[in-house]
């Protein structure tokens, strides 16, 4: 007989105070509700005396939505932060996750069409309607990005208490630099006369510059894709780039800096005439040959550049 | 030894002669070129201030040179910020303003009556010539007058500088960068030297810098960075000991008597690296002096750990003092260059500006051109002799470029450094293909093979040791020289080629891309003439003459100078954007519906609102396109008024034709963009933002609130008056409806007036 508790709980679901059963939902999901398109109808029903915060996303891997699968840690987050509240408070304000693959048809009812996005619901009724009248959906705004931090505090403005949310302490960092720098003293044995040849730093300040002057920052703060969406990897305009170009650029900067290096330091300490003769020209060539192209590139940048090279 | 071409027989002395009268010319023509290629701007304008924040500099020169020094120190500004006003004197860098009333006061001593404008006009193309010349004495030090000569050329015609220093950029940065280069020069003669003097004079420079650019910060920590690093490399002497305290004692004493920097340099972390360096200064040089006095090596033991404790106690006394609050902590702008997410989060005004954006390459090419890739070539040069004054150029390279890809503004910075490097390498070039020295043929052949191969083979792009073991395998053989004329030739000629195109392309750039003065705008015609758009004056000067003195204009904060410089009127926010709640409550009204707009108005005293609008002809600059800003910036103070995501789309686009959202359509800012827009085109269909590219809906937005009252001739400024309250009392919308004839529709009849007993 153990089929009849399962036929009879609908029944006593129904009859069940709402709020009751959504904290009940919020404990089994530790802290975030996993919803259905029944229960988002509950959770949100237009006579509520609690507010909600709710994730809709797309988690599943057929999707392919990576910011949902970036911003899912830190909502998580948040809600076991709040799950920490204590149950008098913690009952009026709920986290939910609606999946897309649940909920198709909620989402097409809120007309959205891209994922994360985060609904926040006030209540209606209740010590906590807000004075405004104002009761939301009030759509979360990413453009403070995906962390937990940011989140928090602004979902604080709409939960009965501050969510109790603090950056969980970065062990993995520390560790990892006390490791890093008790390995670097204890190899210092070794790495010492590596340190204390100079041309060791030349080469970290001529890579560092050279990466620096191809417009790396831009591609870091910026977070610009490695190449196109079609494969290209000549970010069309003056103030864009992708993340290729900071390879190429930086390539042709140092190929066009070795070739001068060469002829001023390498080439004049030559025994034999003949052979000087030969990497003079050799070195002039790819002088002229890379310029040309790096003209070319900053061609097809800025189109209004009258001047070309050879190419 | 033989020679690749015959010398003509002259003696050393009139050599040497003839080689300082040439340098004197030289000298002299690259400052002419230096100031030449700046004019472009007045030669294709006129004179006249450019863009934004020069017209306060002007503004408060005018003050200086009309009133005096004492009155512009106590300057208070109540037109600015209104209703708060600005101390002036004490928020300001006064450098450049007091460089323009001295040269203005010396001028009119010698009785030439030199108008205050056409200084400050020309002060930027003027003090390039004196970049120049700082520069020829820097790179004199790295290597010889040589290339001395070509870093002055470089940096005379080169655009990175020239962007911020064309004839009516009055900026901060148009004397900022001579005295940064100069301050350098005499750094590093105090170090070579060891000279008080030479440091008393870079303090004096420094003193200088302070008082005229918050780029300061960058002198402030480069020598404190160049002098540690000069003591982990063992190369602690009591030169630099000499050169670093007596720039850093009366330098730091000096820079406090800046009334904007105040107590700064003992109160701020980014003075903290330089207070440190010479508190360890200190301590090594006592370790030094109680070292060779001390004979028994516990007492050594003992001197060497007490200065390892001493150290700590003073770093944990810096940790300490931050922690406690003594210190003010990283922040701000300097510290959005380390943690470049930093700026966007908490000071959105900072990461709005375009030139505060990161750099992508093509910028760095359009601004540097060859001497790009000569840097690098430049800093190895700077690395194979690696006297003291080479570690300062190879520090400056690293943090240099590193500032540079990280802001836009920055480029300006790193320009001096690139020019010097590039010219050490070019004039290395130049060196050894001109040195009419010819190596003699070696008689064994069968060695050559062993080091001529090595190169090409192994040598990587970064030069590492291979490159040094043929110098030095080369070097003793003694041999070293160019054979044959040929390769001399090409070089030569390849070089002259090369730098002709770096004139032709700094030519290009300068005349093409930095010389519009922003205010004054020019398209082309149909037939190439150039057709000159002058809407910001014309509005400017249509406030200044038809508008009470006393009425004050609201607009976004980047015309907050130019209306108070040239429409002479008090304005809420301008580019010394000090106060972000005022800017914050701009933007709210920018952002807001009219009925929600008006009391703030009203509240504000705003006569007028100027916005700008480049629909009509395609001006990108526009207040629509800098409205999500406006935005941004209210909602981090207002998030519950005020929210971004009701100003896209459903679909998340930013648009302003049928499809933009209702909150975009009632802000106010919209409004005035677009009142009468469609009426333009007769109503039809037609209605084009050009700048959007996208078409407007056919009936224009009604404005209950406010009223036009000027509009330049292609639109690009809107001047719109605030109405006063309705005399009746009524709100001014239902007072609206009421003359256009539309009944208001009551639910319950509105109470007579009493009548008077």
């Amino acid at each position: 007989m153990h089929w009849l508790p399962a036929l009879l709980l609908p029944l006593l679901v129904l009859a069940k105070d709402p709020q009751l059963e959504l904290a009940e939902l919020a404990e089994k999901g530790n802290g975030v509700i996993k919803l259905t398109p029944n229960t988002f109808e509950l959770l949100t029903s237009s006579n509520r005396n609690w507010s909600a915060a709710i994730q809709l996303t797309a988690l599943d891997k057929r999707r392919r939505c990576e910011p949902c699968k970036n911003f899912d840690p830190s909502w998580n987050e948040v809600a076991q932060a709040w799950h920490k509240v204590p149950k008098a408070e913690r009952d009026n304000h709920f986290f939910a996750t609606l999946d897309f693959d649940d909920g198709q048809a909620t989402f097409q009812k809120l007309g959205l069409s891209s994922a994360p996005a985060v609904y926040i619901y006030s209540a209606t009724d209740g010590p906590h309607a807000p004075a405004s009248g104002r009761f939301g959906p009030h759509k979360y705004d990413f453009s403070s990005g995906f962390e937990a931090g940011p989140l928090a505090e602004q979902l604080s403005r709409h939960t009965p208490i501050p969510i109790p949310y603090s950056e969980p302490f970065n062990w993995g960092k520390l560790l990892t630099s006390i490791a890093g720098v008790v390995s670097f003293l204890s190899l210092l044995r070794w790495v010492g006369p590596f340190l204390q040849n100079k041309w060791v730093w030349a080469a970290g300040t001529i890579f560092t510059s050279l990466v620096m002057t191809s417009g790396y920052m831009f591609t870091q703060i910026r977070g610009v894709p490695f190449t196109g969406p079609n494969g290209s990897w000549v970010a069309a305009g003056y103030q864009n780039m992708y993340g290729q170009e900071v390879q190429v650029i930086s390539l042709i900067y140092g190929t066009l800096a070795l070739s001068f290096l060469m002829l001023t330091a390498v080439v004049p300490y030559q025994t034999s005439p003949g052979r000087q003769r030969v990497q003079v020209y050799l070195w002039t060539f790819v002088i002229m040959l890379v310029y040309s192209v790096l003209i070319a590139l900053f061609k097809v940048k800025n189109r209004g550049y009258p001047f070309r090279l050879f190419l | 030894m033989a020679t690749a071409y015959t010398l003509p027989d002259i003696s050393p002395t009139a050599v040497k002669n003839t080689a300082s009268l040439v340098r004197i010319v030289a000298l002299a023509l690259i400052s002419g070129a230096a100031i030449a290629s700046r004019l472009f701007a007045v030669i294709n304008f006129e004179s006249i201030i450019h863009e934004f924040d020069p017209w306060f500099n002007y503004r408060a020169t005018k003050v200086l040179a009309s009133q005096g020094f004492y009155e512009f120190w106590n300057w208070f500004d109540p037109t600015a910020w209104y209703p708060l006003g600005r101390v002036v004197g004490g928020t300001v860098y006064p450098g450049l303003m007091a460089t323009s009333g001295v040269i203005y006061n010396v001028l009119h001593k010698l009785n030439l009556p030199v108008d205050i404008r056409n200084i400050c006009v020309l002060l930027a193309p003027g003090f390039s010539a004196l970049t120049a010349w700082a520069t020829y004495m820097f790179t004199k030090e790295m290597k010889d007058a040589s290339a001395g000569l070509l870093a002055a050329a470089f940096i005379g015609i080169t655009p990175g500088y020239i962007s911020r220093s064309v004839a009516g950029s009055y900026d901060n940065e148009a004397i900022a960068i001579f005295l940064l280069m100069f301050t350098f020069f005499l750094w590093i003669k105090a170090v070579k030297l060891g000279s008080a003097l030479y440091g008393s004079l870079a303090a004096l420079f420094y003193f200088y810098m302070v008082a005229a650019w918050g780029g300061y910060a960058f002198i402030t920590n480069m020598i404190p960075v160049h002098a540690l690093t000069l003591m982990l490399m063992g190369r602690y002497s009591s030169r630099l000991y000499v050169a670093y305290c007596s720039w850093y004692a009366i330098g730091t004493l000096s820079s406090m008597q800046v009334p904007f920097v105040g107590f700064q340099p003992v109160r701020t972390s980014e003075h903290m690296g330089a207070l440190g360096v010479f508190g360890l200064l200190q301590i090594v040089a006592f370790a030094q002096l109680a070292r060779a006095h001390m004979s028994s090596k516990q007492f050594k033991d003992l001197l060497f750990y007490s200065v390892i404790g001493i150290g700590l106690i003073g770093a944990g006394g810096f940790v300490g003092l931050t922690y406690m609050g003594w210190i003010a902590p990283w922040t701000g702008r300097f510290y959005s260059l380390w943690d470049t997410g930093y700026a966007k989060k908490y000071i959105p005004i900072i990461a709005s500006v375009s030139e505060h954006q990161p750099t992508a390459w093509p910028s760095f090419f359009m601004d540097l051109q060859l001497l790009i890739f000569l840097f690098p070539a430049g800093v190895i040069l700077c690395f194979r002799e690696l006297r003291d004054e080479h570690v300062f150029v190879i520090i400056y390279a690293l943090v240099g470029s590193y500032f540079a890809g990280v802001m836009v503004r920055l480029m300006l910075t790193l320009t001096p450094c690139v020019c010097v490097s590039a010219a050490v390498a070019f004039s290395s070039l130049l060196d050894t293909y001109l040195d009419p020295a010819k190596p003699e043929v070696p008689v064994v052949e069968e060695t050559a093979p062993a080091t001529a191969s090595k190169p090409a083979a192994t040598a990587t792009a970064t030069g590492t040791s291979a490159i040094d073991d043929v110098v030095n395998a080369a070097k003793k053989s003694g041999k070293r020289g160019i054979f044959d004329l040929d390769t001399r030739l090409i070089i030569v000629f390849n070089a002259f080629c090369m730098l002709s195109f770096f004139v032709l392309h700094c030519t290009w750039v300068t005349s093409n891309a930095y010389s519009s003065p922003s205010v004054v705008l020019a398209s082309q015609n149909q037939d190439g003439s150039q057709h000159i758009i002058d809407d910001f004056r014309e509005a400017y000067y249509w406030l200044r003459q038809n508008t009470p003195e006393t009425s004050v204009v609201m607009s976004w904060w980047d015309y907050g100078y130019q209306i108070a410089g040239m429409a002479d009127r008090p304005t809420l926010v301008d580019n010394n954007t000090w106060n972000n709640t005022h800017i914050a409550t701009v933007g709210k009204a920018m952002a807001s519906t009219e009925e929600v707009a008006y009391p703030i108005l009203r509240k504000h005293d705003v006569e007028y609102v100027l916005v700008i609008f480049g629909g009509l002809i395609g001006y990108s600059g526009d207040d629509i396109n800098k409205f999500l800003w406006m935005v941004r910036i209210s909602q981090g103070v207002w998030p519950d008024e005020i929210q971004e995501p009701n100003y896209f789309t459903p679909q998340g686009e930013y648009r302003v034709d049928d499809r933009a959202s209702a909150t975009m359509k009632n802000s106010l800012m919209y409004k005035m963009s677009y009142y009468r827009f469609a009426e333009l085109f007769g109503g039809s269909k037609q209605a084009m933002d050009r700048v959007r590219n996208q078409r407007l809906p056919t009936v224009s937005p009604t404005l209950d609130y406010l009223d036009e009252a000027f509009t330049s001739e292609n639109w690009i400024v809107r001047i719109y008056q605030v109405k006063k309250e309705d005399p009746l009392g009524r709100d001014l919308k239902s007072a609206n409806a009421f003359t256009d004839g539309k009944k208001r529709k009551r639910s319950k009849p509105v109470s007579r007036r009493r009548a008077i007993m």
